[in-house]
């Protein structure tokens, strides 16, 4: 998540916001939040529906595998990134920075 | 009289198997559908966060429009990456 944050103003400059998603409490999620110093926001999908409407839930670590999606401003997915190659926020930069991304 | 009986049991059995197939198949799907990809319409959620002070709702249906989003599924908190 600090990767994100890291890169937050320029994807904030491509009218692109970042979300957070854990199985985790909201409680838990904003004291993680503080720690490592992200400003988004780190939503709780507690008893993970979503993260399974994702189809994403891990039953080995009871919760969601490291994923990344874009989705655009019509509701559709522009890309996804899965597991280690989620870490590495640059490609999604690089993908709402296209000009087309905005029309 | 008996032979129409038969018939009716066995449209009934067959319409009772059929129904609880289709009914698991549709459980499963939603329990554990598999991954949206690119083209995809993203499912829509409404899910809740902490902002020190409140819990607050995020729909993301409310960015259609308006914003690109970037929903990063992350493991647990307090774990890297």
């Amino acid at each position: 998540m600090k990767n994100f944050q890291q890169h937050l103003k320029e994807l904030e400059a491509t009218d692109t916001q970042v979300l957070g998603v854990s199985m985790d409490s909201p409680f838990a999620n904003k004291a993680f939040a503080d720690q490592i110093g992200v400003t988004f926001p780190l939503l709780s999908d507690w008893g993970g529906k979503t993260t399974r409407e994702y189809g994403i839930y891990k039953d080995e670590y009871q919760a969601a595998r490291r994923v990344n999606f874009l989705i655009t401003k019509d509701g559709k997915i522009a890309e996804v990134q899965v597991d280690k190659d989620a870490i590495d926020p640059t490609k999604i930069v690089d993908t709402c920075q296209r000009p087309k991304l905005n029309n | 009289m008996q032979k129409r009986q038969s018939r009716l049991l066995a449209a009934a059995l067959l319409l009772t198997s059929t129904l609880s197939v289709s009914s698991s198949g549709f459980a499963q799907a939603k329990t554990e559908g598999s991954m949206p990809k690119v083209g995809d319409m993203a499912p829509d959620f409404t899910l809740k966060y902490f902002d020190g002070t409140n819990r607050k709702d995020v729909k993301l249906s409310d960015y259609r429009g308006k914003k690109n989003v970037v929903l990063a599924f992350f493991v647990f908190a307090f774990t890297g990456g």
